[in-house]
C-alpha cells in the first residue's frame, strides 16, 4: 500500500522523527499532527487531560467507530495517566487511515503510533473507565473493557519514550491487529522502559503469553507475529524470561494495583518492594517529605537543617513566636491612642511602602508613646520579660520597642507597680487563639 | 514573600488583610467608650478582640480555600460565637469528639503542630504540613501589616 510505504518512509526516522506524522501518510487525517503535539506534551505531562482535550473533542468519531472493530480480547491492567492521552489518538488515526481493514486496526508502521495504540488496549478496566468518564469519553470506557491485553501494567510510566527499537518495529507489518499490538507492544513497552532493564524483558513476554491466549482468533494478521517476536527476543535483555514470567507479572500487577490505588500512578524502583502498601507508604513519604522541603524554605534559617524531627521543632518555634507577635502587636494597636479620622487608603498606602522597605523598624516609637498612656508602658514592661522567651533567634522587632519605651518609662516615673505585677503574672504571651 | 513568583500573591493577601483589619479596629474603636480603655482588663479584653479580629479578617483574606482558614471562620464566625454563649457544653463535647477521631500521624511533635495550626487536629500529616506552609505565610503577612499599623498608628 502506499500509505504504508510511505508511512515506512516516515517511520524510519528514528525515535523523535516519529511524532512526525504528516510524514507517515495520514495527511488526510488532520489528527496526526495533533496527535504528534500530544504525543510530545504527554510526555512530560502527567495529567493527560491538559491538553488532551482538544484531541478529545476532535478525535472522538474515529473511537466510536473503533468500538466496533471489538479488536481487543481480555481485560487490561491500569495504564498511567500520560499514557491515557496517547492511546485514544491512534486508534482514532488508525480508524480513519486504515478503513480499508475489516476487522484489524492497523496503525502506520510510526512506532509511536505503534505505541499509542499497543497503550489503548492496556487501560484497565476500571482506572480506564474512571479516567475516560472524567475525560467525558464514556466509549472508551467501553472500549476498553470489550478488551484488552492484560499486562499492560508494565506500560506505565513509561511516558511515549520512543526509542531505537522503531527500527525494529519498521520491519514489523503496520498491520496491527491484537497480536500485532501485542507484539509490538513489548517493543514500546521496551522502548519506555529504557530505564528499567529488568521489567520489559518480561513484561513482553507476558503480554506475549497472555495476548497470544486471548486473541487467537485474530488469525489474519499472525504472520506477522513470528517476524514481532524475533525482535523481541533479540532485544530483550534477559535470558531465562520465561522463568521470570510470574515473579514479574505479580509484579506486574501488584504495582498495578497500587497505581489503581493512587491517582497519580507509580513504578516499583529496581531493587524496591513492590508491594501495593509499600508503593502507597513511599509516595506519602515523597509528599512529605515534599511539604518539609517548603516549609524550610518559609522557616527563616533552616536551610541547614537536615530531618524531619529538627524541622519539626524548628517549624512549631516559629509559628509559636509569630503567634506571640500577633498578640502582642494587638496589644499595641489596642493601646495606641485611636485617630477616628483614619484613612484606610493612606495606611495601605503606607503600608505597603513600609513593609517593602523591610518589616517595619519601629525604633523612633519611644518618643511618640512618651506623652500619653502610662498603663501601656506598664503593660509593655510587665509582659516583656516573656517575650524574650520566644526563639531569640526570630527576629523580635518590638523588643528595640520595648528598650526605647522602658527608657521613657523610668524617665516619666511610671508608679503603677502593683499593676504591672498583676499584668505580669498574667501578661502570658502564650497564644490562646488556635 | 516566599518566591518572587509568590510576591503578587502575598501582596493581595497582605492588601485584603489590611482592609478588613483596618475596618474592624476603626468599628471597634467606634463601638468602645473610652473610659475603658484606660483599665488594664479594657486594655485587655480590647487586645482579645483586636487578636481575635486579626485572625478572622486574614481568615476571611483567606476565604475559604485553606482548612485553617475554614477552621478560624467556623470558630469565630457570628455564629460560633452565638452558640458559645448560649451554651458551651454542647459546643465542648463536639469538639472532644472531634478531637478523638485525629488521625495518628507521626509522633508528639506533630500533635503539638495540630494545636498551634487551627483546624489541624483532624488532618493527616501530609496536609498539615502544607496547612501550616500557608499558616505560616499568613501570620507572617499579618505580622507585617499589624506591626506597620502600630508604627503607623504611634506616629
Amino acid at each position: 500500500m502506499d500509505g504504508r510505504e510511505n508511512e515506512d518512509v516516515g517511520f524510519q526516522h528514528g525515535g523523535e522523527d516519529d511524532l512526525h506524522c504528516p510524514s507517515l501518510g495520514m495527511s488526510t487525517n488532520p489528527l496526526p499532527e495533533k496527535i504528534s503535539g500530544m504525543i510530545m506534551s504527554s510526555v512530560s505531562m502527567y495529567k493527560p487531560s491538559n491538553g488532551a482535550d482538544p484531541f478529545f473533542s476532535s478525535g472522538w468519531d474515529p473511537l466510536a467507530s473503533l468500538s466496533q472493530n471489538q479488536n481487543f480480547g481480555g481485560s487490561s491492567s491500569t495504564v498511567s495517566h500520560s499514557e491515557f492521552a496517547n492511546p485514544p489518538y491512534p486508534i482514532a488515526l488508525e480508524n480513519q487511515g486504515t478503513s480499508s481493514t475489516g476487522q484489524l486496526v492497523r496503525y502506520p508502521s510510526n512506532s509511536s503510533f505503534v505505541e499509542l495504540v499497543q497503550k489503548l488496549p492496556c487501560f484497565g478496566s476500571g482506572s480506564f473507565s474512571e479516567m475516560a468518564n472524567s475525560f467525558g469519553f464514556p466509549d472508551c470506557g467501553q472500549i476498553a473493557n470489550s478488551g484488552c491485553p492484560q499486562n499492560y501494567a508494565s506500560l506505565k510510566e513509561g511516558g511515549t519514550g520512543i526509542t531505537s527499537t522503531n527500527g525494529a518495529l519498521s520491519r514489523d507489518d503496520p498491520q496491527i491487529s491484537c497480536e500485532g499490538a501485542i507484539g509490538s507492544s513489548p517493543n514500546a513497552k521496551r522502548r519506555k522502559r529504557a530505564s528499567d532493564s529488568k521489567n520489559s524483558p518480561i513484561t513482553h513476554q507476558n503480554a506475549e503469553g497472555e495476548l497470544q491466549k486471548s486473541l487467537s482468533r485474530e488469525s489474519s494478521d499472525v504472520l506477522k507475529e513470528p517476524d514481532e517476536k524475533k525482535p523481541r527476543i533479540e532485544h530483550s535483555k534477559g535470558s531465562n524470561l520465561r522463568g521470570k514470567q510470574a515473579g514479574k507479572q505479580a509484579k506486574d500487577t501488584s504495582s498495578g494495583d497500587a497505581s489503581r490505588e493512587n491517582y497519580i500512578h507509580v513504578r516499583a524502583r529496581r531493587g524496591q518492594a513492590t508491594n501495593s502498601h509499600s508503593l502507597a507508604e513511599r509516595v506519602r513519604r515523597e509528599k512529605i517529605s515534599e511539604r518539609m522541603r517548603l516549609l524550610q524554605e518559609l522557616v527563616p534559617g533552616c536551610n541547614k537543617i537536615t530531618g524531619k524531627a529538627v524541622m519539626l521543632d524548628e517549624i512549631i518555634n516559629y509559628v509559636q513566636s509569630l503567634q506571640q507577635q500577633v498578640e502582642f502587636l494587638s496589644m499595641k494597636l489596642a493601646t495606641v491612642n485611636p485617630e477616628l479620622n483614619i484613612d484606610i487608603e493612606q495606611i495601605l498606602s503606607k503600608e505597603i511602602i513600609h513593609s517593602r522597605g523591610g518589616a517595619g523598624a519601629i525604633l523612633g516609637l519611644a518618643p511618640a508613646m512618651n506623652s500619653s498612656h502610662h498603663y501601656p508602658h506598664g503593660i509593655f514592661q510587665g509582659t516583656f520579660p516573656s517575650i524574650p522567651s520566644t526563639t531569640p533567634k526570630y527576629p523580635l522587632l518590638p523588643q528595640t520597642v520595648l528598650d526605647n519605651e522602658l527608657q521613657s518609662l523610668f524617665q516619666v516615673g511610671f508608679n503603677s507597680c502593683p499593676a504591672v505585677d498583676n499584668l505580669g503574672s498574667n501578661g502570658n504571651l502564650k497564644p490562646e487563639f488556635q | 514573600m516566599i518566591s518572587k513568583g509568590a510576591t503578587w500573591n502575598s501582596n493581595s493577601c497582605r492588601i485584603k488583610f489590611a482592609r478588613r483589619f483596618v475596618s474592624a479596629l476603626l468599628h471597634m474603636r467606634n463601638r468602645n467608650t473610652r473610659p475603658g480603655s484606660l483599665t488594664i482588663e479594657g486594655v485587655r479584653t480590647h487586645t482579645q478582640r483586636i487578636k481575635i479580629a486579626a485572625y478572622l479578617s486574614m481568615a476571611q483574606a483567606v476565604g475559604s480555600r485553606r482548612a485553617w482558614s475554614r477552621a478560624v471562620l467556623s470558630k469565630h464566625g457570628s455564629r460560633a460565637r452565638r452558640h458559645s454563649r448560649m451554651g458551651r457544653s454542647s459546643v465542648g463535647l463536639k469538639k472532644t469528639r472531634v478531637i478523638r477521631s485525629y488521625p495518628p500521624g507521626e509522633l508528639g511533635q506533630a500533635k503539638k503542630l495540630r494545636q498551634l495550626v487551627p483546624g489541624g487536629k483532624t488532618m493527616d500529616m501530609c496536609s498539615l504540613l502544607e496547612e501550616t506552609a500557608h499558616y505560616i505565610k499568613c501570620l507572617a503577612t499579618q505580622v507585617k501589616v499589624m506591626q506597620t499599623l502600630a508604627d503607623n498608628f504611634s506616629k
